[in-house]
Formats: C-alpha cells, structure tokens, sequence
C-alpha cells in the first residue's frame, strides 16, 4: 500500500540532505520539488560557514563555490567597521544552482528517487495519520503514499500548515529580503554586513562578493516598514560611489523567518525542516548550515524508523536531537536580535565605536556579559538603552 | 478581492505564499494565483512583498 517509505517535499538543501540520509539507511525515497530546474530561482544571499562541512561531513564542490570568505564586516551606521577575521569567519559565496543540484545528485546516488516539476498541494489523511500526499507532475495529477512525510518546502512552508502546524511567518517575525547580482564592483575576501536604521529597519543590508567584481547587493527588512526594494535603492545611493559603476546582472528575493524555530518539529509521521520550520539564524538570517543539519538528523531518524520498524513515537528524535543541538543557541541569539532592533542609529554608532574586533568575537561566541561590562559609560548617558541591553544579561 | 499582482515586477519569491494567513496564494512556475474565495482582503501581502509588486487595486 506504501509507495515509498519516505517522502520529502522540497529539494533545496535541506530537502536534499533529508533524502540523502534516509536513503543512505535503506529507506525508499522520494524526493520532489515544485519548479522544473533545482535551485532556481535563487532566492537567497548563497553565503555559507565552512564549518558545515566538518559537520556533515561533505565537501562544497569547487564549481559551486563563487568565493571564498575569509572575513566578516559589521558596518554601523557611521561607518565604524568592526571585523571579524577568526576560523569561524571563514566560508564561501556559493552558486546555489550549482550547489543545490549536487546536492540533489548525492541524495540520487544514495539512492533516492527525484521528481522536479513536481508539486504538492495537500497531504492525504487517514484518522490523525498522513498516509501521502496529492499534486500535480508535469502536468498530470500526482499522488503517492508513504510512511514518513518531510516537509522541507522553504519560507512558504504550505506542508506543514496543511498539517495544522503553525509556521506562518508574520510581518514582525520575519526579514523580506531582496539583492541585486551585480557587477564592476570592489569587493575584499569579506562579507559586508551594514546596520542602519535609514536604509535597514530591524534588519541589514549586505555585499557578499560572488567574484573577482560582482557581489550579491541586497537588504532584509521586516514587512512594516515599507517593501524591500525601496530600502535597497536607499542602500545603493548611501554608497554610491562604491556602486557606480555597478551593473544589474539578477534580482533575487524571499522571505527570512527570524525568530524561534516552530515548536512542532514533528507531528504524527510528519517532519518539518528547514526554512518551512523557521530554522533560521535569527541574527544572520542564514539558513542553508541549520537546514543542512535539521535535514541530516531528520533522515537519519526517518530512514532508521522505517528499516527497522520503530514506534511512532521515535520520530520524535529528531525533535529531541534538534533541541538539544541547536534550542540555547538560537535563545541567545534571539535575545541578541531583541536588542539590536530596538537600538536607533544613535546607539548603533555609540557601540560601534565603544566595541572592537575582539569585542565582535565575544558577542558571537554568546559572551554578552563581558562586552555589556564594557558598555558602561555608554549606558551611563544613555538610560533609555540600559533595559534593552539589560535583555542580554537575564 | 482587493489585491493584485503586477507580474511585470514579480520575481517569483514565495514570500507572500508565507505570510498569507489564509493559504490564498499558490506560487507555481513563474505565476502566483490567488485564491480570491479565500482571499480576506489583509493586505499582509502587499505589505510583505519585497517587490512591491502585490498591490491594492485602484477602484
């Protein structure tokens, strides 16, 4: 009666890895994407840690990879630059055509099968059970049965509501991006990120080299103060001199979740990963790394539950693993986001020039009682800043 | 229905598909459809739209 033991809807990398892994434990896999060609179109800032390869284990093919990053630039709205230049900075602007194709190639080599052009539109329900899914490939009503379902379909994340999971994004709780590929550019060996309340409310703008003079040029702003594109163009004239003789080559844009990843991970013998779960840096807005992660332990807990007949209830594992990885370090950063959205230029600029680069370390590393210490006598004639900053320290 | 999509601006993003409370919005190859006996008139869509490129139809 089952078609496939699982099935994963959505083929970035998220979707990709789930297959891969469930497949790599002998489970039958199907994995399908809605558009005709994987990757495409890029909606995102293809920016990404090396680390993520020690961690999962897998090299990041030379022909994906753009450019390599050794560095982090923080810009305040004054200009102040601090960087970030450590092991934990370094990592590649990647192609995601390219990369998420080899993705989807590892998952087939392992063993799963691939639909593109493929997508679905509801989940077949058996008593609290989905037992399938139903849609349309290429043009010809699909349906398919199986005894997982990974929800792994992006920001739009329609699987999981289907199911009565609550993963819609909100205005507030989420980053709208948009970025121009450009081109007759400088850029350095770094990623750029800029924080001004001007051209960037409650989120920042970025330069994310792609090559020797092209960059990925864009914005992420939260959905109440006007549409992305506009603070774009503002970003572009606030450095028009580094943009002038920039060329157009692409638009890219899409949602960013930025806030607690869903609660509800797993329901009944539905899993839910990656973007479609809100497993979204909350800070940097960087997803790829998480649902690579998410999408390696939910396929594992799949392809194991499936080969050698476990309870229900063992998918909950991947909830648990999850959890236990990755719930502290998303609280804290949290919390980091809570204050930095509530700062105005001014206080920007204030703790720009109160921080240096070793400063910029301890934030990321979490260590937010040292730096606060050193914020003192800003905070000494800044009242107003004391309980907002006072968040990092409960 | 209020809203509408202006498809020379459209990208294709899916950032509307995921803000839109009421499931409304389906993004298929290179077009977005909305539902409109789903549609509640919100306007969270037009407001998310990084393109500015949903927007309230003029009477």
């Amino acid at each position: 009666m089952y078609d496939y033991d699982v099935i994963v809807v959505g083929a970035g990398p998220g979707g990709a890895f789930a297959a891969k892994e469930a497949a790599l434990q002998g489970a039958k896999v199907l994995l399908v994407d809605r558009r005709k060609e994987i990757g495409a179109p890029v909606r995102c800032g293809e920016g990404l840690g090396a680390g993520i390869e020690k961690e999962l284990n897998f090299k990041v093919p030379k022909e994906a990879i753009d450019a390599y990053i050794n560095a982090a630039e923080l810009y305040g709205p004054n200009g102040k630059k601090l960087e970030l230049r450590t092991k934990d900075s370094k990592g590649y602007v990647i192609d995601r055509k390219k990369f998420d194709k080899f993705l989807v190639e590892e998952a087939a080599r392992a063993g799963a099968e691939v639909l593109v052009k493929t997508r679905i539109d509801d989940l077949k329900k058996e008593g609290s059970k989905f037992v399938g899914v139903i849609g349309n490939s290429m043009g010809e009503k699909f349906e398919a049965n199986a005894k997982v379902i990974i929800a792994a379909d992006g920001g739009e994340s329609l699987i999981a509501r289907k199911a009565g999971i609550n993963s819609l994004a909100t205005l507030y709780e989420s980053d709208f991006g948009v970025e121009y590929e450009m081109v007759g550019l400088d850029v350095k060996d770094a990623i750029e990120i800029y924080f001004s309340n001007v051209f960037a409310p409650r989120g920042y703008a970025w330069i994310f080299p792609k090559g020797k003079d092209s960059a990925n040029v864009g914005v992420g702003v939260d959905g109440l103060h006007g549409n992305a594109i506009i603070f774009l163009k503002k970003f572009i004239e606030a450095y028009k001199e580094r943009f002038k003789n920039a060329k157009i080559v692409a638009i890219k844009g899409g949602i960013i979740p930025v806030t607690m990843y869903i609660d509800e991970l797993v329901k009944q013998n539905l899993m839910v990963i990656g973007e479609a779960a809100h497993q979204v840096d909350p800070i940097h807005g960087g997803g790829m790394a998480l649902a690579m992660e998410a999408g390696s332990i939910a396929g594992k807990v799949a392809g194991t539950y499936v080969t050698q007949n476990k309870d229900l209830s063992y998918l909950q594992n991947y909830k648990k693993e999850w959890d236990k990885k990755e719930r502290k370090t998303f609280e804290k950063r949290l919390k980091l986001r809570q204050v930095l959205e509530k700062m105005n230029d001014e206080d920007l600029n204030a703790i720009f020039n109160a921080l240096n680069d070793e400063d910029l370390q301890k934030v990321i590393d979490g260590r937010y009682d040292i730096v606060v210490r050193k914020l003192t006598r800003i905070l000494i004639s800044r009242p107003s800043l004391v309980k907002v900053i006072s968040v990092l320290l409960k | 229905m209020v809203v509408e999509v202006d498809r020379d601006k459209c990208i294709y993003c899916g950032a509307c598909v995921g803000v839109c409370p009421k499931m409304a919005i389906v993004l298929e190859e290179n077009v977005i459809k909305i539902d409109a006996t789903k549609c509640v008139d919100c306007l969270i869509c037009t407001k998310a739209c990084p393109m500015n490129a949903i927007k309230k139809k003029e009477k």
